[in-house]
């Protein structure tokens, strides 16, 4: 009998434990409506307490408290770096490890073997060549580091946040009309002068660009782009990169084979003198100008 | 001799042109209202730059400096007066109600005259 | 009582003068409740420090000093343009948008 049974549950006709053992359906687990409300209350009632500022004793006390220490370490930090300060050797003292053999070579000989006036320009376009032509490719991929971020989200086109700014206002544009030809010519002056006195053609493509500026602000975006579009900055790019990448390589190219340049050197003190510092002085220049009105067109309009 | 007239003369320039800019500071600091200010602030801008430069034009002679600071007076003369009509011009658009501060003309007339046209 | 030290005191005494000047600019800048008082404020005090570049160029002797004044009258200049502009585009655009979230909710 109790293999009959037993088959017939192996046939699956016959549930052994029907009666027996029940598994009964589990009802719904309902919070009761009393329990939520005191949940809603106690949250409300812990979110006053913390937000309650005035009756916090700790709080006020940490708010003096950190007052009282951010001025003390200010102050603390500020007395630190003067002792660190005062340690340093005075200006000029002969033990300086400023005062080595290459700042002397550089004083003694700059005029001689550079040509140009200004030791400093000397230095940065003919001894120290390599680091302005990094500096200058540095400022480049700069303005394409912009361009390229501020292209980023694509597809989500911003509004024009720029409907209601003034525009066309005759007094400035009167006023631009005289000014920016003499700002450029300025910039072109402390250009061309890198050689003879302070300037060159960082500061110079710096004025240059503050000058492009005005100009934009005064006219408009429409005018500016009469002359001064995206083709015009990659195409004046390219060729001052492309100028003193290879004006300098023929000094490598001379330095390797032991052959002495042939470039002039002309007389100190004129304006066509010390060889190839004035052609390199406009090309950084260009690039300069070129970088701030580049910087300036980004972030007001998001491209050129 | 020449010497003591060039220095007495470049010294009468530049104490006027610390003066006007002491009476420009005095006026920026007691007007009450920002367009009274500016326009302090923008005259003695102008004329007290004017008379300093050429007191130190008178210092420095007959040279490429002195050509440098005329051109700066030049400069100046042409930017700081639309330097004040743009700051005038921010005032009175951002201004919520310019009628408390200074008189704001209402010009009914030609209203009037254009209703009726 | 030679020239050059008359001379030599005078611009020190020039120049501590205008810092004085500088800095109470400086406290207007501070102070002033609207934007416009701090405009014109940083606008004084380049003219200021341009007269101190120049006293500073006689004072030394060096000629070259005087380019700085007129690229700080520049940049002044340019600095007053662009903020005005900037500001006023600003302050308009969040008016129309009050203007337009204000007349929703008394439509709504």
């Amino acid at each position: 009998m109790k293999k009959d049974r037993f088959l017939a549950w192996l046939d699956g006709e016959e549930d052994l434990y029907e009666g027996n053992v029940e598994v009964k359906p589990q009802e719904e687990y309902e919070v009761p409506q009393e329990v939520l409300m005191e949940r809603m209350r106690e949250n409300k009632r812990l979110r006053e307490r913390v937000n309650d500022v005035e009756h916090n004793r700790e709080y006020k006390f940490f708010k003096h408290l950190y007052r009282i220490l951010a001025v003390d370490f200010g102050i603390l930090l500020i007395l630190l770096l003067l002792l660190a300060v005062s340690f340093l050797p005075p200006v000029g003292h002969a033990a300086n490890p400023d005062n080595n053999e290459v700042s002397a070579r550089y004083i003694e000989k700059g005029l001689q073997e550079t040509g140009a006036v200004n030791i400093v320009t000397g230095m940065i376009l003919d001894y120290r060549a390599f680091d302005t032509l990094g500096e200058s490719h540095v400022l480049f991929v700069a303005a394409v580091t912009v361009f390229v971020l501020l292209r980023a989200g694509k597809g989500k086109q911003e509004e024009n946040d720029r409907i209601y700014e003034p525009k066309n206002d005759t007094i400035l544009q009167k006023a631009a009309f005289v000014l920016v030809p003499m700002i450029m010519i300025f910039g072109i002056y402390v250009i061309l002068n890198g050689h003879l006195s302070p300037g060159g053609g960082f500061s110079g493509g710096a004025i240059i660009g503050s000058g492009l500026i005005l100009y934009l602000n005064a006219f408009g975006f429409a005018k500016t782009e009469r002359f001064f579009t995206e083709k015009t900055y990659k195409r004046v790019c390219l060729f001052s990169l492309a100028f003193y990448c290879l004006a300098k390589s023929y000094s490598f190219y001379t330095g390797a084979n032991d052959i002495h340049s042939a470039i002039p050197l002309g007389t100190p003190g004129a304006i066509l003198s010390s060889g190839l510092i004035l052609p390199l002085n406009i090309c950084v220049g260009l690039v300069v100008a070129c970088t701030m009105y580049a910087f300036y067109a980004l972030f007001r309009k998001g491209g050129f | 001799m020449l010497e003591w007239i060039r220095f007495v003369a470049g010294t009468v320039f530049l104490a006027i042109g610390i003066l006007i800019f002491f009476v420009q500071l005095a006026g920026v600091f007691r007007y009450k209202y920002v367009l009274n200010r500016m326009h302090a602030a923008a005259m003695g801008d102008t004329l007290g730059i004017s008379f300093s430069m050429a007191g130190l034009m008178i210092f420095s002679g007959f040279n490429f400096t002195t050509l440098k600071m005329a051109l700066v007076i030049l400069f100046l003369w042409c930017a700081s007066p639309v330097s004040a009509h743009l700051v005038a011009r921010l005032e009175t658009t951002t201004c919520g109600n310019l009628s408390d501060f200074c008189e704001v003309q209402e010009d009914k007339e030609t209203d009037k005259e254009g209703e009726k046209a | 009582m030679n020239l050059e030290s008359l001379y030599h005191t005078e611009f020190i005494v020039v120049l501590v003068l205008m810092a004085l000047f500088l800095f109470a600019c400086l406290i207007r800048a501070v102070r002033g409740p609207l934007v416009a008082d701090r405009v014109v404020a940083v606008n004084m005090m380049g003219t200021m420090v341009m007269v101190m570049i120049a006293v500073f160029a006689l004072l030394l002797g060096e000629g070259y000093l005087v380019d700085i004044c007129l690229i700080y009258a520049m940049i002044s200049f340019l600095a007053v343009i662009v903020l005005t502009k900037v500001y006023m585009g600003v302050y308009l655009a969040k008016k129309k948008s009050r203007k337009e979230s204000g007349e929703e909710t008394q439509d709504a």
